[in-house]
């Protein structure tokens, strides 16, 4: 079996060769001296410009430079020389080309595209820069049919893929009259791989316009098109050696190549990849080359749009009813390994609505897999909870609920449209793919109705649920690594920032700490930033020095420290969203605590609007401070001044809410049982004397503690 | 016992931007103290202003507007005419008939009148602004069409939003040489967050300026103004390179969109004519944007340009 | 630096005695701290605690007040250089300039604008009548301005021609401006007599300053400051430089209201008047002297002083109710948006484009953008149902399409339960949409 690089080194002689005789007849035909150019470019052979600085006006000057280009290649068993060969091979087919550019403006005759104008190139490089083209390919060679040349072409192009063609599948495309040209993205580039220059130059043109790659500068060249240029290469069997030799050039650039032809055909992972099943072709290249493609449309057969988010399917109207709170039903998000997911398959395990009568109720369960490099688990919940909105804004279709209390109507109408389930399917793949665009590559979705795969797929989900609880349990901010902050607010509240730890969550109630980093990740330059914390002052109060940089540099200078744990010493601002305000009562040491829905006045002689005023702008006001509901549980409340034991007064109403949590807290920090009882509310008192009563009555600790000022 | 200056100079200071050709280019940016302040320390430019045409012509029922264009009928003789207003430092071109709730021209033709436009005015020594329809999905597609026309021309075009940046900054500014405006709506972490996506383009300080939005006085105008201090202050006092791009305010839009510029004076007899009141309505408008801190203002009408460029000459 | 509200607390007497009209000590340390509550309402405060507390939360710039009875206006009390730092306090007074003898052409000119902006009263608020040299003239034109029910600003440097203006209208509270190193001695001593606040002038801030030392040494308290009218460039720097050393600088000798007199600056030229008025509305004019107000003048410069002079905290909102656009009647259809005033005039402003006749419905949401009221709970389907039966609009409207903001789409379908018998259309998220959006609109 014959060496992959002594098969580039046999097939760029083959091509240097060819370019020989391409000169000498030029010589002979034209003169040294005849001008020569690639039409409509300001980058002469942009090829030899690019790797040799060379600005090639003359035949005599390409004459020179192709003897540069012969010292390209070198016979040498390592990859560089390899590399360097393949540039040298598309040198060579680089002077093929000029020489009949030479003698002839329009060699071709409108048969074959060949040169691209640097307009072209202009025109194409901005969706590739722009990723509104993922990507080009370039298919060389005679497909196994017409017809599946045909449909290789058509996949690129229904996935938004820029095609050159190279060689005999021009005239099988042509045979099957496929409309052509640059305007729908298909160009028939020419018949010989030598045309295969073109295409380079097209590359090396974008790298100088686009990346502003200089002249003769490899290493920035090669940096451009490995990251930046989205390229692959398709060829079909038989392969030659002097196709060998332009793929050594392709790979070396970056562009991986696919192949079906076995023969002397060395298989080098992400570059050189074999594949025997012709029509997977696209697949294989897309995942080779890391290409993501763009979701746009939801492709369901009623209207999708926010506008019916709100919408209400009534009983009169409903095909069916899918309902969590009779029937076994749940929705869960997994993350799964790329290769364990096949992209956009949509499953459907039991009977479709179709296949059940009218009106019928029962059970459904949804599992959306999702595979990405940037995903991690922490964001499947968070995915999860937004299966709401995304189902929900079908025409005719209502969602309420998560987890395992879903419940999912279809309308008559909807059904008759062609809605099934999976259309489901549909929205949450489209969703998901462009949303999370920035960490989501691929997502498939299954959807079960019968009730024996209920039963046992909620159990699993129930597990799953619990696992991703305890993780929410175990999440303390001694346990990560950064917190975030929330800038969210500062269109209304310009010098207010929060910082969201995994023990306190946005004082709004809306961002915990996954929320952020999910925000973070999904929109790196968006409203929530990376905070770290490691230079600490006092872990007591929280105080880090890199925590009050970022809430120095977030406020815009309005803020020069922060205490996370404190409301006493630099508490957090409030933007004015605040869920609850805390405040100190003085004759008890103690704080009290209202939440935005309470009316009435507190012990503090005023009411949350009176409070809210003095809180919020973005202002610091020592023993005062909003947070939200789900801070009072936490452990780091007012941590520096003693803890949620100081809490002596709550209404009634959030103290329900968050009594079990608070109960639990309190007995594991301070051994007290039923802490809440202790706590005053405005059925006992809403002025500090009745207060004191009370508290004095239950033995209330904060009355032993210190004062906090 | 003398008064204690305390002059304001920042360390920090606003990109130079430049647009138009050798012999009739402006420069705007540039300073190292809050805008207008002379008095700190002076800056190296003055604000711009800028008159604004439209492609599909003038208001010919405001009779001094009218007796400004008389005679000049075809788009580049009405673009010649408005290089002849006093105090204007550029024009700057509306494609307002490709807008696609109205005319919808195409992208090539709208391209081609921008040509005819910049050409004329390449003669009457100003520079060029373009600005684009507003739709986001027409002008990303429109601007990259009008950046090709106007190749080497050195044009700033307006404006590239959240939406369709990647597009237009990377066709209009990388591929074309063109400067952009980087539009957002009226918020200063939308707008840092627009510039650091640009600039993920590859796009370098010094090819985009900011675009923070626009109300007329009376109608939300406290955002315009709150949101230019403070994208001034935190590009001067914080050093934040993300913001220290110049800043143009297109105010003829606005102004002369409100009621007190559109109801007639048979309705509403004891407000006068029209015209004073677009007039009057631009001035304060564009007055208070330049107090604000925006480094380039777009007027409409050759009196609001001629007032606000003495104002901003007698400030200088 | 502002004193914390705990830091009042500790000073109170911690008895919840209930005297100064809060219930609890805590509630009144805290207002104190806000400012919305005076120190002195606390009878039991020790002298100690007042004078630390005076010393402490002395305001950066003194705010009073001119003009008498319904024409008593603030001056002053600027705590921030801008806006968005906490808010502005006093918004510019706006002077037409006149001489004695053309008191009454200018007092019919300045009272033809009088009209109300979002529930703010728009007036030409005082006269600048400057002295020409005839002492009664000028005595008599001050009468008349105060007999019009306009603030008058005395204008001379005549200390004779003062005092017999003072005597004949200083019941009516004027600004005495006048005073300037020359003449303060005399000047102080007519504005102390009169208990009037006095306009200090000079050729330079250095002049400047030196005699405002100069006056308050003599007792003078309110004080206004003039940034003189030697240049455009030159006003305009006086103007900050003023303002930057009271606020940033914390000297309190420039801690004043200003005076700035573009008519002297532009004379002849209203346009460039409307300019620098513009541009002081936003740098620290407290009083804008003009030659006129048009319409086409006060129409943009009155919209801006509320828009600068609103608190970025409390956003202008406008009344709830029923406002029918493009001659609605009770069977156009209805459209609902909020009640904040931003959001208001663009809506409408659209609505009034699109020529369309609706009934565009304004219920109570808190001053909140629409996702804003929203989130905040503040527009829901519960309020705006009860709103719909509160404002009686089933009976005075009998169309029943009624366009919700595309932003809370979410609301259709609970709003379809509470209000039944109405269509629930959900209109575009963006107000721009609504031209294309009503003239296809097709009611049911």
């Amino acid at each position: 079996m014959k060496k992959l690089f002594d098969r580039v080194f046999d097939g760029a002689d083959e091509m240097y060769a060819l370019a020989e005789k391409a000169i000498e007849d030029a010589v002979a035909k034209l003169g040294e001296n005849t001008p020569l150019s690639m039409p409509n470019t300001a980058y002469h052979l942009a090829n030899y410009l690019s790797y040799t600085k060379r600005q090639v006006t003359t035949i005599s000057e390409l004459k020179d430079a192709f003897e540069e280009a012969k010292t390209w290649r070198v016979r040498e068993q390592n990859l560089s020389a390899v590399f360097r060969t393949g540039f040298g091979t598309f040198m060579a087919a680089e002077t093929i080309e000029a020489c009949k550019y030479a003698k002839s403006a329009d060699p071709y005759e409108g048969n074959y595209h060949g040169h691209l104008s640097d307009a072209e190139v202009r025109e194409l490089g901005v969706p590739l820069v722009t990723n509104d083209i993922p990507g080009f390919v370039v298919i060389y060679g005679r497909a196994p049919s017409d017809e599946e040349a045909v449909d290789i072409i058509k996949g690129y192009q229904t996935r938004g893929i820029f095609v050159f063609l190279l060689g005999e599948i021009i005239e099988q495309a042509r045979r099957l009259d496929l409309n052509m040209g640059f305007p729908v993205r298909v160009v028939a580039v020419g018949p010989d791989i030598w045309q295969v220059a073109h295409i380079i130059s097209f590359v090396n043109r974008a790298a100088m316009i686009f990346g502003a790659v200089q002249p003769g500068d490899r290493y920035e060249l090669d940096e451009y098109t490995f990251w930046r240029i989205h390229a692959f290469v398709n060829v079909y069997e038989p392969v030659s050696d002097i196709v060998v030799a332009c793929g050594g050039g392709a790979i070396a650039m970056g562009f991986p190549v696919i192949t079906n032809d076995e023969e002397d055909m060395w298989a080098v992972p992400k570059s050189l990849i074999i594949q025997k099943t012709t029509p997977d072709f696209i697949e294989t290249s897309l995942e080779a080359r890391d290409i993501k493609l763009k979701i746009t449309n939801v492709d369901i057969p009623v209207a999708f749009s926010s506008a019916f988010e709100g919408e209400i399917v009534r009983k009169a109207d409903m095909r069916i009813d899918y309902d969590g709170s009779r029937f076994d039903s749940f929705e869960l998000v997994r993350m799964a390994e790329a290769h364990e997911i096949e992209d956009h398959a949509i499953e459907i395990i039991g009977p479709d609505i179709d296949e059940t009568p009218e009106g019928e109720r029962l059970g459904v369960g949804i599992i959306a897999d999702v595979a990405g490099k940037n995903m991690v688990k922490d964001f499947e919940p968070v995915f999860e909870r937004n299966f709401h909105n995304f189902i929900n804004c079908a025409e005719g279709i209502m969602h309420t609920g998560q987890r395992d209390i879903i419940r999912i109507r279809i309308s008559k109408t909807a059904f008759d449209a062609g809605f099934r389930l999976k259309h489901i399917g549909e929205i949450l793949y489209a969703k998901i793919m462009s949303e999370y665009e920035s960490v989501v590559d691929k997502c498939s979705v299954k959807i079960y109705t019968r009730p024996e795969d209920l039963k046992t797929l909620r159990a699993e989900a129930n597990a799953v649920y619990d696992t991703r609880d305890a993780r929410l349990l175990s999440l303390t901010d001694e346990s990560v690594d950064v917190f975030y902050n929330c800038i969210l607010c500062q269109s209304f509240s310009p010098s207010h920032v929060c910082i969201v730890t995994p023990e306190r969550l946005g004082l709004c109630g809306a961002v915990s700490w996954l929320d952020a980093k999910a925000t973070n990740r999904l929109n790196p330059q968006g409203p929530c930033q990376v905070v770290t914390r490691e230079r600490v002052v006092d872990p007591e109060i929280g105080i880090w020095e890199d925590v009050n940089e970022n809430v120095f540099a977030s406020s815009h200078g309005n803020l020069e420290s922060v205490s996370l744990y404190s409301i006493m010493v630099d508490p957090m601002t409030s933007c004015g969203c605040f869920e609850c305000i805390c405040g100190i009562e003085p004759f008890s040491n103690g704080v009290v605590i209202v939440n935005r829905e309470h009316i009435g006045v507190t012990p503090l002689g005023m009411t949350f609007p009176e409070m809210a005023s003095m809180t919020g702008g973005g202002v610091q006001t020592p023993g005062f401070m909003g947070h939200g509901k789900h801070f009072i549980a936490s452990k780091k409340f007012m941590k520096a001044e003693g803890g949620s034991l100081r809490i002596v007064w709550m209404p009634k109403a959030l103290k329900d809410l968050v009594a079990s949590k608070l109960n639990v807290t309190a007995k594991e920090l301070y051994d007290i049982d039923n802490f809440s009882d202790m706590i005053g509310d405005e059925t006992v008192a809403e002025d500090p004397e009745a207060l004191m009563e009370f508290l004095a009555e239950k033995g209330h600790p904060a009355l032993g503690m210190d004062p906090m000022f | 016992m003398t008064f204690k200056r305390e002059p304001q100079v920042f360390g920090a200071s606003i990109t130079e931007v430049e647009f138009g050709t050798e012999g009739a280019s402006v420069v705007f940016g540039g300073a190292n103290t809050l805008p207008l302040y002379n008095f700190d320390a002076q800056a190296k430019h003055r604000a711009l202003v800028g008159i604004e045409i439209s492609d599909k012509g003038p208001d010919r029922s405001l009779p001094e507007l009218s007796a400004f264009y008389s005679g000049a009928e075809s788009l580049s003789d009405i673009a010649s005419r408005a290089c002849t207003a006093p105090g204007a430092d550029f024009v700057s071109l509306v494609l307002e008939s490709a807008d696609p709730n109205g005319d919808n021209a195409t992208s090539e033709d709208a391209a081609a009148l921008a040509k005819e436009v910049a050409v004329a005015l390449a003669a009457g020594g100003k520079p060029v602004v373009i600005q684009g329809t507003g739709n986001v999905d027409k002008d990303q597609e429109l601007i990259p069409k009008v950046a090709e026309a106007l190749q080497g021309m050195n044009v700033l075009l307006l404006s590239a939003k959240e939406e369709n940046y990647k597009g237009i900054a990377v066709a209009a500014v990388t591929a074309y040489g063109q400067k952009i405006g980087a539009e957002s709506s009226v918020d200063i972490n939308l707008a840092k967050q627009l510039n650091v996506l640009i600039a993920q383009m590859g796009i370098k300080p010094g090819s985009y300026v900011m675009n923070l939005g626009a109300a007329a006085a009376g109608y939300g105008f406290e955002y315009i103004s709150s949101t230019i201090e403070r994208v001034k202050l935190a590009a001067l006092s914080q050093n934040d390179d993300a913001l220290q791009m110049p800043s143009i305010t297109s105010v003829a839009e606005d102004a002369w969109a409100v009621k007190e510029a559109v109801v007639s004076e048979d309705d509403f007899p004891e407000w006068g004519p029209r015209e004073e009141r677009g007039i009057e309505m631009e001035i304060s408008t564009a007055a208070a944007a330049l107090a604000a801190g925006t480094d380039a203002v777009i007027l409409r009408h050759p009196a609001s340009v001629k007032t606000i460029a003495d104002m901003v000459a007698a400030l200088a | 630096m502002a004193l914390k509200g705990i830091d009042i607390f500790k000073l109170t007497p911690k008895t919840n005695c209930k005297d100064c009209g809060q219930p609890t000590c805590m509630a009144f340390a805290m207002k104190v701290a806000q400012g919305t509550v005076q120190i002195e309402k606390c009878p039991h405060m020790s002298a100690e605690a007042l004078d630390a507390l005076g010393e402490a939360t002395a305001p950066p710039m003194k705010s009073f007040r001119i003009g008498a009875r319904d024409e008593e206006y603030a001056l002053g009390g600027e705590t921030v250089l801008f806006r968005h730092d906490k808010t502005f306090v006093s918004k510019p007074l706006f002077a037409i300039s006149t001489a004695p003898d053309a008191a009454d052409t200018t007092i019919a000119h300045a009272c033809k604008i009088d009209y109300e902006r979002i529930g703010e009263r728009m007036c030409v608020e005082l006269i600048y009548l400057e002295y020409s040299g005839d002492k009664a003239a000028f005595a008599e034109a001050a009468k008349k301005v105060s007999a019009a029910g306009r603030t008058l600003v005395l204008a001379t440097t005549d200390a004779d021609a003062a005092k017999e203006a003072l005597a004949a209208t200083s019941d009516g509270k004027p600004l005495l401006n006048g005073a300037n190193p020359s003449n303060h001695e005399t000047f102080a001593a007519l504005a102390l007599e009169y208990g009037v606040a006095l306009g200090v002038t000079a050729d330079n801030l250095d002049a400047l300053y030196d005699t405002v030392r100069e006056v308050e040494k003599a007792g003078v308290k309110d004080i206004v400051l003039d940034v003189g009218a030697i240049s455009v460039k030159d006003a305009f720097a006086n103007a900050v430089q003023i303002r930057r050393a009271a606020l940033k600088s914390g000297d309190h000798s420039f801690g004043y209201p200003s005076i700035v007199n573009v008519s002297a600056l532009a004379p002849g030229d209203a346009r460039m008047q409307t300019a620098l008025a513009s541009v002081f509305i936003l740098k620290y004019g407290s009083i804008i002297v003009m030659d006129g107000m048009s319409y086409a003048q006060a129409l943009p410069l009155y919209g801006l002083r509320q828009n600068i002079f609103t608190d970025p905290q409390k956003p202008m909102t406008v009344e709830v109710g029923i406002y029918p656009i493009n001659g609605a009647d009770e069977n156009s259809l209805c459209a609902l948006t909020v009640d904040f005033a931003l959001t208001y005039f663009i809506v409408s402003g659209e609505i009034e484009r699109a020529g369309v006749p609706v009934n565009l419905l304004i219920p109570d949401a808190g001053g909140y953008s629409v996702l804003t009221a929203w989130a905040a709970g503040k527009l829901s389907a519960g309020s705006i149902a009860k709103f719909i039966k509160e404002e009686d609009i089933e009976s005075k409207i009998k169309n029943r399409n009624l366009l919700i903001p595309g932003k809370v789409a979410v609301l259709k379908g609970e709003l379809e339960e509470s209000l039944p018998g109405w269509k629930i259309v959900v209109a575009p998220n963006e107000a721009v949409s609504l031209v294309k959006f009503l003239k296809e609109f097709k009611a049911a």
